[in-house]
């Protein structure tokens, strides 16, 4: 119980430590993510014998918050806190010469206390909460220079995409809550169309924070955080919560749920790819890589495998944590990571260049690095499922565009295109040469765990009792897709295989906005549809107008010459003519008129409310509530 | 008289203290002692409805403690805005902070 709750506890005070002892940050929030990582291997070990516990607090009454603990979350534990323990150190030497560094560690120690929280929370209160904190903290990390506007807005940008999507989240909770009478994730689902409602919300919430289709556009922009954010953030914590999500709700969901999970992520493996593919920057290239790598794990859980899923969760943190921190190095000696200006970059330092390839090559699934062991889990289990006839050829998809991009970026670092064309995304540049020690320290170890990972399937399988789907199937499939992909995107120049494609791969497939994209756009074209109608009504009666004054006018031609006595009757007809263009003038567009006066005198009078005057408003509402008492009061009594 | 209505009767003077002063000052800090009365006296009501009509429940209790947290916080944010306030302008004086005006 006590080593349960070091686990987040422990980064938990580094974070309050950090604040008041500014100068030994660093070292605290190592140390906090270090105390984590041994308490949730100790609570590894003692799981190990099929031991699992839950541990429940009331808090009020019929409101308890518990925590799980079961193989499963521990092992995520780990895999947290050793990510996490060497991003930090990493940091130690990246953020040497910074300014911030206090609120920087600080921010990431309450980064990992949240992300620990969520991992062990057994029920969807604490739940919540964790996920609340990590969306501040991930806000306060991304912005974490705050005086650059890019940062600023990517800060913001990925708190409202992800807090909109949040709305699902909580509705779902309170079905499932309503439905099954308790906050407890164990609690069985009664089924039905609240569960499916209840799956269906949760999804859009994990997809959001998962930098799923088509919410994926807030990811690449929350690259103007500083490198070890984007390695913490990519890798065990912010997006890793998402496929958390379904992870835990999976037992809930309905196979028809499933299959759309399986889709959602099949769908962003390929888009994400194609975008990574035609991406002018590393950091962009690799944070739709991200999307994409979280889509094979939602399309393995869509295909019904957890352990496919989880597995290549934890490959895929050592991975991508390694690929981030060595783009950091890069970073640091070129000053940006627009592919142009680092062509050539990985000649410069090659023990970042080593750890990069290494991650790299594991994350396209080649023998024996760690991704090829998970890659062929996702496929196995997308082969074994009942939806295989789409699943399959997504997942191989995805598969194959990974080889492609990581192959594009290890030729551009090594010798480098002539030209790339595209526009500069590249970061400003790092002012310190300090520190170059502990970067490679963090570096070569998540490195070394990016490579052996794979190593782990077996015991890891022992341990938590799953089984991982396998076959000579998806091994066959999966090293196809990696060696055509690696040979397709090292010999051909693959931003211009896209053709056409490409100006949209480069922004990410543009329904990536997807606030932009379903809710401003669908609204702007309704207010122009009903200006629209408005303008046709009010030709429709300017031209009976006209058409009358000009039947009017040959009549009145033709009459004068004939007789003068059917000029009574022109003049008639002209009379109507005139009044219908007076009952236009005098009647539509005074209405109108009237209309914007009447609602800008209401907004002047309501303006003069707002005197700003504190008192005054004092004023108000002491008179506003002696009405309302007196309303109540009538009411009750009278 | 019953010491409940003794006490709603201190806790009515009270609120009619704070509600005056609130409304008569102009400076910030003044308000703000008025607001604090008026949240003292709603907090003895708590405190002898509790006392003298449910003295069973001890969720008055707790209800009291949250009553109070809320109190402090919102005293700390007032206090903070003041103290802004007379580092940007000199003055907490609400007579002259018009710039919110609509």
């Amino acid at each position: 119980m006590t080593a349960t709750l070091v686990v987040f506890l422990a980064p938990l005070a580094a974070a309050v430590l950090s604040v008041l002892f500014g100068r030994v940050a660093a070292w605290l929030a190592a140390s906090g993510a270090l105390a984590s990582g041994v308490a949730a291997a100790a609570i590894l070990a003692r799981t190990a014998s099929g031991e699992s516990w839950e541990a429940s607090v009331e808090w009020l009454p019929g409101l308890s918050v518990s925590l799980s603990v079961t193989t499963l979350t521990a092992l995520l534990g780990v895999t947290v806190a050793t990510v996490a323990f060497f991003v930090l150190v990493y940091a130690v030497g990246y953020m040497a010469g910074e300014t911030e560094r206090t609120r920087f560690f600080a921010s990431m120690s309450l980064f990992l206390a949240a992300m620990q929280a969520l991992v062990l929370s057994g029920d969807w209160l604490s739940f919540l909460v964790a996920w609340e904190v990590m969306a501040l903290a991930s806000y306060l990390l991304i912005g974490h220079w705050h005086e650059r506007g890019d940062a600023r807005d990517a800060a913001s940008r990925a708190f409202v995409t992800t807090r909109t999507a949040d709305i699902g989240l909580y509705i779902a909770v309170f079905l499932l809550a309503s439905t099954t009478g308790t906050t407890s994730m164990a609690a069985a689902a009664p089924g039905g169309p609240a569960t499916a409602l209840a799956g269906l919300l949760l999804l859009v919430a994990a997809a959001t924070k998962a930098a799923q289709v088509p919410f994926q556009g807030w990811l690449a922009a929350a690259m103007a955080g500083p490198t070890p954010v984007s390695a913490l953030l990519h890798s065990a914590t912010l997006v890793a919560a998402g496929v958390l999500l379904m992870v835990r709700a999976f037992p809930l969901l309905p196979p028809g749920v499933l299959l759309v999970v399986g889709l959602v992520g099949g769908i962003t493996t390929v888009v994400a790819g194609l975008t990574a593919v035609a991406q002018p920057d590393l950091k962009r290239l690799l944070a739709a890589s991200t999307s994409s790598q979280l889509g094979l794990m939602l399309l393995a859980l869509g295909a019904g495998s957890v352990a496919a899923a989880v597995f290549h969760l934890i490959a895929h943190a050592a991975m991508k944590s390694t690929l981030f921190l060595a783009t950091g190095v890069f970073q640091r000696d070129r000053g940006s990571t627009a592919f142009r200006d680092l062509l050539g970059a990985g000649r410069d330092s090659r023990p970042a260049y080593l750890a990069f390839a290494v991650a790299g090559l594991a994350l396209a699934g080649v023998p024996p690095l760690s991704g090829f062991w998970s890659k062929d889990a996702v496929l196995a289990a997308a082969l074994a499922s009942a939806d295989a006839w789409i699943l399959v050829p997504l997942g191989f998809a995805g598969s194959l565009l990974t080889g492609t991009y990581v192959a594009r970026a290890l030729r551009l670092l090594w010798r480098g295109e002539t030209v790339v064309p595209g526009p500069r995304g590249g970061q400003a540049g790092i002012r310190s040469d300090a520190g170059g020690v502990w970067m490679r320290a963090g570096l070569l170890a998540l490195g070394a765990g990016a490579a052996a990972v794979g190593l782990l399937a077996r015991p890891l399988e022992e341990l938590t009792a799953m089984t991982l789907p396998g076959g000579w199937g998806a091994v066959a499939m999966g090293l196809a897709a990696a060696a055509l992909g690696l040979m397709g995107g090292w010999l051909l120049p693959a931003r211009r295989l896209l053709g056409g494609l490409l100006p949209w791969a480069e922004r990410g497939f543009v329904v990536g906005g997807g606030l932009a994209a379903f809710i401003v756009r669908p609204v702007q074209r309704l207010a122009m549809a009903i200006g629209g109608f408005d303008r046709s009504l009010h030709s429709l009666v300017g031209g009976a107008a006209r058409f009358a004054l000009a039947l009017a006018a040959r009549v009145s031609a033709v009459d004068v010459r004939l007789h003068r006595g059917v000029e009574g009757a022109a003049d008639g007809a002209l009379s109507v003519a005139r009044l219908v263009q007076a009952s236009d003038r005098d009647g539509i567009d005074a209405l109108i008129a009237a209309l914007a006066r009447g609602t800008r005198e209401l907004g002047r009078a309501g303006r003069r409310l707002q005197s700003g005057l504190v008192h005054r408003y004092l004023a108000l509402t002491v008179a506003g509530f002696a009405a309302l008492a007196l309303i109540v009061t009538l009411v009750v009594f009278v | 008289m019953s010491v409940l209505l003794t006490g709603q009767l201190v806790a009515a003077v009270l609120f009619g203290v704070g509600l005056y002063g609130a409304l008569s000052q102009t400076n910030l800090v003044m308000i703000m002692m008025g607001v604090e009365l008026m949240l003292g006296a709603a907090m003895l009501n708590v405190v002898f409805f509790w006392r003298y009509l449910h003295p069973e429940m001890y969720s008055g209790q707790m209800f009291m403690l949250v009553l109070m947290t809320v109190m402090a916080v919102e005293m700390a944010v007032g206090f903070g805005v003041a103290t802004a306030r007379f580092r940007a302008k000199g003055s907490v004086e609400m007579e002259e902070a018009g710039e919110l005006r609509g």
